[in-house]
């Protein structure tokens, strides 16, 4: 087994690659990633295991799935009946991989892709602490509402990039302040 | 193999202490990478050291034996050893220190632009994450609660101390900002693999960038006395792909807007 592994063993930059293909790759291949990933975290697995009968019960009224989906729908209330607990897990999670990836596939096509982006990396905070920063950009925030008007276009990047960069907690501390007149910053 | 074991020189698959552990983890970011080939750089100057100055002393032992020769040599001065003794353990240093700091600024400086923000807020005993990038609003934002799962409700294989509820879930191979800040004590927020340890200062906002190179999971605790609970402090980082991110983000998000 020693030698094997050393035999096998990637560089480090191999080890640190990764796989790009399953974004592109068929379907066929999937199930087997799915299982991989889902085996070390327990309380995920149960997340999909949870998930996946309700899916297959929407995708029958739905009636668009391939045969092979149905069939496991056939089957799996059948067993249920028959025996309540084991066999009913089998076919579940042998379903659930199934279903996963019908999942997926749906969650690629429906699901609104969410946008990479944060407030940018800003010179004036080239240190660790970025307390200023997100209190820079309130004030800029609200001096650019004074300025412009209320819901100003221009205005929304300041608002995202404030809301990306203080807590909650802070925010609405800070427009309590406001409305109290109160607030420390300049605005 | 089962030697190795028995030297506790196991080679750690996962990304979480292991028992009887004297290296470090294995490396998530380049910043871990680059501390970790610092440790070894600084150790070939440390062992070169150490064996000197344990011959000298070893032979110094050996020599001016009380008996055999009990009267050492009595040299008062020696121009050429005092230069040497002075410039040698001056340059030692520097060879530490260049690439020490370069390491220090690197990890210090934001080069890139990050993609997400995500702020780790802690509190006695426990951490929020807040995940704002995608907001409209002050109110509506994708935040939540990790508790670390008490030592009766582990399951089969999960790490005890170690193991919480809800994961902060990135994307790897991007380029992160993780605000780190406290709601009531000093507390920290450090991921071994990552090579990251950040004081969490209540009223202060720290900033540390980082890009997780594999996706995996990452666990780390509390480094920061936070009071009683400071074990149960801990810090869970699952680096998935990108698509895997952007559909469990959306999803944890729709719910919120419908529920607002
Ligand atoms: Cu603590």
């Amino acid at each position: 087994m020693a030698e094997a592994a050393s035999t096998e063993t990637p560089s480090l930059s191999e080890q640190y690659l990764l796989k790009k293909k399953d974004e592109n790759s068929d379907v066929g291949s999937k199930p087997l990633e799915a299982k991989e990933e889902v085996k070390p975290e327990t309380a995920i697995s149960e997340e999909k295991a949870e998930e996946a009968p309700i899916a297959a019960s929407e995708e029958k009224v739905e009636d668009t799935t391939a045969a092979v989906a149905e069939e496991s729908t056939e089957i799996n209330p059948a067993a249920e009946n028959n025996s309540d607990d084991a066999s009913a897990v089998e076919t579940e999670s042998s379903e659930t991989v199934e279903q996963q990836n019908s999942d997926e596939q749906e969650a690629a096509d429906e699901a609104p892709q969410i946008k990479l982006e944060t407030a940018p990396a800003d010179f004036r905070f080239p240190t660790t602490n970025q307390t200023r920063h997100c209190f820079t950009r309130y004030i800029e925030y609200h001096r650019c509402i004074a300025a412009k008007g209320e819901g100003a276009p221009e205005c929304d990047k300041f608002a995202k990039y404030y809301r990306s960069l203080c807590p909650s907690e802070w925010i609405e501390r800070w427009n309590e302040q406001r409305e109290n007149g109160t607030f420390p910053g300049p605005l | 193999m089962i030697v190795l074991e028995w030297l506790f020189l196991t080679i750690a698959p996962c990304d979480a202490a292991e028992p009887w552990q004297l290296g470090s983890q294995d490396a998530a970011t380049p910043m871990m990478q680059g501390i970790m080939d610092l440790h070894h750089d600084i150790f070939f100057f440390l062992i070169l050291i150490l064996v000197f100055v344990l011959r000298i002393l070893v032979r110094a032992l050996w020599h001016f034996h009380y008996q055999k020769n009990p009267i050492p040599q009595r040299i008062v001065h020696g121009t050429t050893i005092e230069i040497l003794r002075t410039i040698f353990p001056s340059i030692i240093p520097m060879f530490i220190a260049i690439p020490s700091f370069a390491l220090l600024y690197s990890m210090d400086e934001v080069v890139v632009d990050p993609a997400i923000t995500i702020k780790a807020i802690g509190h006695q005993w426990y951490r929020t994450y807040e995940y704002s990038d995608y907001n409209s609003s002050d109110e509506e934002s994708l935040t939540f609660d990790s508790y670390t799962i008490p030592e009766d409700d582990l399951e089969l294989g999960q790490s005890r101390l170690l193991e919480v509820d809800n994961r902060v879930v990135v994307p790897a191979k991007t380029h992160l900002r993780i605000i780190v800040t406290s709601a009531d004590v000093p507390h920290s927020w450090a991921v071994p693999s990552s090579g990251v340890k950040c004081d969490a200062v209540p009223g202060r906002l720290n900033q540390i960038s980082i890009s997780v190179q594999r996706e995996g999971v990452y666990y780390g605790q509390c480094s920061e006395i936070c009071g009683t609970n400071h074990a149960f402090t801990s810090i869970v980082v699952e680096a998935v792909s990108r698509k895997d991110y952007g559909s469990r983000v959306s999803n944890q998000l729709i719910p919120q807007t419908g529920e607002a």
